[in-house]
C-alpha cells in the first residue's frame, strides 16, 4: 500500500504549482524589512494569460549557410532522389530536409562535417567525370549509376561501412529519412502509417520528452 | 548548527542502494543516502512532444552524448552529461559508459529482464574449469533471489533447467504462442535448444524501480534521510582504527564541500562510479585487483528473417507476434566442443517491420520493399558472456577532471578471440534456425556494439575468499576495511549471460542483512 500511495502521489503532482498559490505564499511571508515604508518590489500578477505563439518554421525558412552552393545543390538532388514524396506523404524536399541538414551539420563535430563535404564533393566530381555536369544536373538513371554501388545493407544504424563514400551515403540517407519523418510537414500530413526507421521509434514523430531536470547553471 | 548523526552512509540510490536502505532501516539503523543527482518528477519533467518541436528535430544536439547510443533528443536529459562527467578510453577501443544520476539511478529505466545466475556462473572452476569461482554458490543466494522476485513481482515460466534456475514467480501465465513462434520452437527443440519465455519484473504502477519498490519502505521507518545533488568525492579513514569514518561530498550546484561521518559506508553508486570513488580515495586495494576484471555482456549480434506467408499484409491471424527466449545452450557439457568457452542467450521477437537500412535500396523501390515486409519479420538478438580478464580495467586519469574537479576514470576494455568466436556462433545459429523454419534471412551481423553498451558493467571490485586476489569478501565487505561494503555490480566475479539486476538486488539484500547483524552484535 505504501508503495502504491507513493507512486499515486508522484503521478498526481501538478505539472506546475499554481501561480496564484505561489504569489499568495509570497504575500504571507513576513517581511524582513518591516520598517521600510515603500517596497520597490513590483507586484506579481495573480494570473498570467496563455497566449498562442507560432512555430518558427511556419513563418521563415532555414537559411542555408554551411555548404557551398555546389555542395548544397547536390544535397538537394540526393534528397529528391533518396526520399521522394510517396503514398501521400511529403518527401525530403517538401520537408526542407536539406535546409535542416545544412544547419545540423554546421553544428556537428568536425568529423561529420568532413564526411558530408567530402561526400557531396565526390558526387559532383563523379558526375563531372562520367556525365560532364554537376550532380544536380543528372537524370535519374545517371544518378543511379553513381549511387547504387555505394549503398550497403546494415543491421544497426550506427554500423557504418569503412569506405568513406559508402559511409557518407549511408549517413545522408539515414539523416534525410529522419529529417523528413520528424518534420512538421510529415506530422501534419494524413494518417498513413509510416513503415520502418526512426518514425516508428518515435511513435509517428511523437514521444515522451524529458525536460532538463534541475540543470546545473553556472555564471 | 548541530548535524544529524547516522549509523550508515549509503552512496547511490538505484536498485542496490535502495535495497540496502530498505534492509538496514527496517533493522532499526539510521541511514543517510547521498545521491549525485536530483529527484525527477515524472509529471513536471516529462511531456509529450512532436519531434519537429524539438530544437534538433529529434536528432539530438550533435556531439552531446557520443557514447550513449540509447540516447535521442526525447530522452537526452535523463542521461549523465558527458561534458560535465567525462571519462577517457584509448581512441581505438571505445567504451560506452551509460549513466543516470537521477534519484533512483538506472532503476528508473532498466529493461526488467529478471534472471538468476546459475552455478555455471558461480562455480565455473568446479564445473568445467573455465573461470574463477565466486565465494558463494546459487544455494547461498537462492533465498534472497526469492524475496527479491516477490518484491519486484517477477513473471516467468518454470523449466527445471540447471543453467536457467527457476525463480519464485508471481505470475506464470502466458498467452498462447503465435504460429511463427510455435514453428521456431519446433525447429530449435529438434536441435536440442530449449525455448522458454522472458522473465520480467512487473513491478507496480508501471515502475519496477528503487523509487517505488524499495525507498518508500525505508522512508516509512523514519530512519532514512535522502540528500540529492550530493557528489561524493572521497571516503575518509580514521587514522587510529584504519576504518572508514565518513565522506567528503560536494553540492552539485554550488560546489560547496561538506563532510559527513558514519559508522559504516555502503557503496551503491554503480560498478564504475563506486570503483572510481574507491580509487580516488586510495583505499581497499591491498590486493591490487581493484579496477581490473571489468566485464559486461555482448549485445548487438542480430539476425532478422521474414516469414514469406506474412508479406504484403497477408499474414493469417495468429501467424505473427509474440516472443521466445533461449537461455544459454552452448558448452553445458564437456562433450560440447566449441572454439569458445561460455555461452549466450537468444531473444526472439515475431511480428516486426524491416528497417530501411537492411536494404541497399532507395526511393520508391525501398518503400515497396518496406511495405511488403511490414509485420513479417522475426528478429533474434543475443546477450553473450564476456570472459573476465585482468587486462580489461579502469584506472584514475588525473589529467582529466569532471565539473567538480574530481579525477575521472580511464577505461580500457577489449574483446578477445573468445568473444569473436562466440558471437559468430550466435549469428550462424540464429540464421540456421530461421532457415530451418523456412524463412528468408534479410539481415545478419555478428558484430557487437562497444563494451559497456549493454549497461551491464560489473566486476571491478570482485569478491573472493583470498584477500590477495579479491577486493571484497563473500559478504561484500572490503577485505581491508570491514565497515565498508560494496553492494552494486562491482562485486561480481563474472557477468554470465544473464541480465544482472536480480543478482545485484539479491547480493545487496544478503550483504545488508549480514551487515545489520554484524552491527547489532558490535562486530562492525
Amino acid at each position: 500500500m505504501k508503495r502504491r500511495k507513493f507512486v499515486q502521489n508522484l503521478l498526481a503532482a501538478p505539472a506546475v504549482a499554481p501561480l496564484a498559490a505561489q504569489t499568495q505564499n509570497q504575500q504571507q511571508r513576513p517581511s524582513t524589512q518591516p520598517n521600510t515604508p515603500a517596497r520597490q518590489v513590483p507586484q506579481q500578477p495573480h494570473e498570467m494569460a496563455q497566449l498562442a505563439v507560432t512555430e518558427v518554421d511556419l513563418v521563415a525558412p532555414t537559411q542555408p549557410r554551411f555548404f557551398t552552393p555546389d555542395q548544397f545543390s547536390a544535397l538537394q538532388k540526393l534528397a529528391a532522389v533518396l526520399v521522394p514524396p510517396l503514398k501521400g506523404k511529403p518527401g525530403a524536399m517538401d520537408a526542407q530536409a536539406p535546409e535542416f541538414l545544412d544547419f545540423l551539420i554546421s553544428v556537428s563535430p568536425e568529423e561529420r562535417q568532413s564526411l558530408y563535404r567530402n561526400g557531396l564533393e565526390s558526387l559532383n566530381r563523379a558526375a563531372q567525370d562520367q556525365f560532364h555536369t554537376n550532380f544536380h544536373g543528372l537524370e535519374a538513371k545517371q544518378i543511379d549509376t553513381i549511387i547504387r554501388p555505394l549503398l550497403v545493407a546494415r543491421y544497426w544504424p550506427q554500423d557504418m561501412p569503412d569506405d568513406p563514400m559508402k559511409h557518407f551515403m549511408a549517413q545522408v540517407h539515414d539523416d534525410l529519412r529522419t529529417a523528413t519523418a520528424n518534420s512538421r510537414e510529415w506530422a501534419e500530413n494524413g494518417s498513413a502509417s509510416p513503415t520502418g526507421g526512426r518514425v516508428r521509434r518515435f511513435n509517428r514523430g511523437r514521444g515522451m520528452y524529458w525536460r532538463p531536470v534541475d540543470p546545473v547553471v553556472r555564471g | 548548527m548541530a548535524t544529524k548523526q547516522h549509523d550508515v552512509l549509503i552512496v547511490g540510490s538505484g536498485h542496490s542502494g535502495g535495497m540496502a536502505a530498505k534492509i538496514l532501516t527496517e533493522k532499526g539503523l539510521s541511514c543517510l543516502m547521498l545521491n549525485a543527482g536530483p529527484e525527477a518528477d515524472l509529471q513536471r519533467d516529462r511531456t509529450m512532444k512532436s519531434a519537429h518541436e524539438l530544437p534538433y528535430r529529434g536528432f539530438g544536439q550533435p556531439g552531446r552524448l557520443p557514447h550513449v547510443f540509447q540516447a535521442n533528443e526525447f530522452n537526452a536529459n535523463q542521461w549523465v552529461d558527458e561534458k560535465e562527467n567525462p571519462y577517457t578510453h584509448p581512441p581505438e577501443a571505445p567504451y560506452n559508459w551509460v549513466r543516470v544520476r537521477l534519484l533512483g539511478g538506472r532503476s528508473l529505466f532498466w529493461a526488467r529482464q529478471s534472471f538468476r545466475l546459475s552455478d555455471y556462473e558461480f562455480k565455473p572452476a568446479d564445473i568445467d574449469g573455465t573461470g574463477d569461482n565466486w565465494p558463494i554458490a546459487l544455494a547461498d543466494l537462492a533465498p534472497y533471489y526469492s524475496r527479491v522476485e516477490q518484491i519486484f513481482r517477477v513473471s516467468g515460466r518454470k523449466e527445471g533447467w540447471p543453467q536457467f534456475p527457476d525463480g519464485d514467480f508471481t505470475d506464470s501465465s502466458f498467452p498462447p504462442d503465435s504460429e511463427s513462434i510455435k514453428r521456431f520452437t519446433e525447429v530449435a527443440t529438434k536441435k536440442g535448444i530449449g525455448v522458454s519465455k522472458w522473465r520480467f519484473a512487473q513491478g507496480r504502477d508501471g515502475l519496477a524501480s528503487s523509487i517505488n519498490l524499495l525507498l518508500p519502505d525505508a522512508l516509512a521507518t523514519g530512519k532514512l534521510d535522502i540528500v540529492e545533488n550530493a557528489i561524493v568525492r572521497e571516503i575518509t579513514v580514521d587514522k587510529n582504527t584504519g576504518l572508514a569514518n565518513g565522506a567528503y561530498f560536494l553540492d552539485r550546484h554550488s560546489g560547496r564541500e561538506m563532510h559527513v561521518k558514519a559508522r559504516v559506508i555502503v557503496l551503491a553508486a554503480g560498478c564504475l562510479e563506486t570503483t572510481r570513488l574507491l580509487l580516488n580515495s586510495g583505499i581497499c586495494n591491498s590486493s591490487g585487483v581493484m579496477g581490473h576484471y571489468l566485464v559486461d555482456q555482448m549485445y548487438g549480434v542480430s539476425v532478422v528473417a521474414s516469414v514469406p506467408e506474412a508479406r504484403d499484409g497477408k499474414a493469417p491471424e495468429n501467424l505473427m507476434g509474440g516472443s521466445a527466449f533461449m537461455p544459454r545452450f552452448r558448452n553445458l557439457s564437456k562433450k560440447d566442443k566449441r572454439d569458445f568457452i561460455k555461452g549466450y542467450c537468444l531473444h526472439v521477437s515475431s511480428g516486426g517491420d524491416a528497417s530501411p537500412h537492411f536494404f541497399p535500396l532507395y526511393g520508391e523501390e525501398l518503400q515497396r520493399k518496406l511495405d511488403g515486409y511490414a509485420g513479417s519479420c522475426v528478429s533474434a538478438g543475443i546477450f553473450g558472456e564476456r570472459v573476465p580478464r585482468y587486462e580489461n580495467h579502469v584506472r584514475i586519469n588525473n589529467d582529466v577532471k569532471d565539473a567538480w574537479g574530481i579525477p575521472v576514470l580511464h577505461i580500457e576494455a577489449r574483446d578477445s578471440e573468445n568473444e569473436v568466436n562466440l558471437r559468430r556462433d550466435a549469428a550462424n545459429t540464429a540464421e540456421e534456425l530461421f532457415h530451418g523454419a523456412g524463412w528468408e534471412v534479410i539481415c545478419k551481423t555478428d558484430q557487437v556494439n562497444p563494451p559497456g553498451y549493454s549497461i551491464h558493467e560489473v566486476g571491478t571490485c570482485r569478491m573472493g575468499d583470498n584477500p590477495k586476489t579479491s577486493v571484497l569478501n563473500k559478504w561484500s565487505q572490503a577485505h581491508d576495511m570491514k565497515n565498508l561494503v560494496v553492494v552494486d555490480g562491482a562485486s561480481f566475479v563474472s557477468s554470465g549471460w544473464q541480465n544482472p539486476t536480480m543478482t545485484i538486488l539479491s547480493l545487496s539484500m544478503r550483504a545488508s542483512e549480514h551487515l545489520g547483524e554484524e552491527m547489532r552484535q558490535g562486530n562492525v
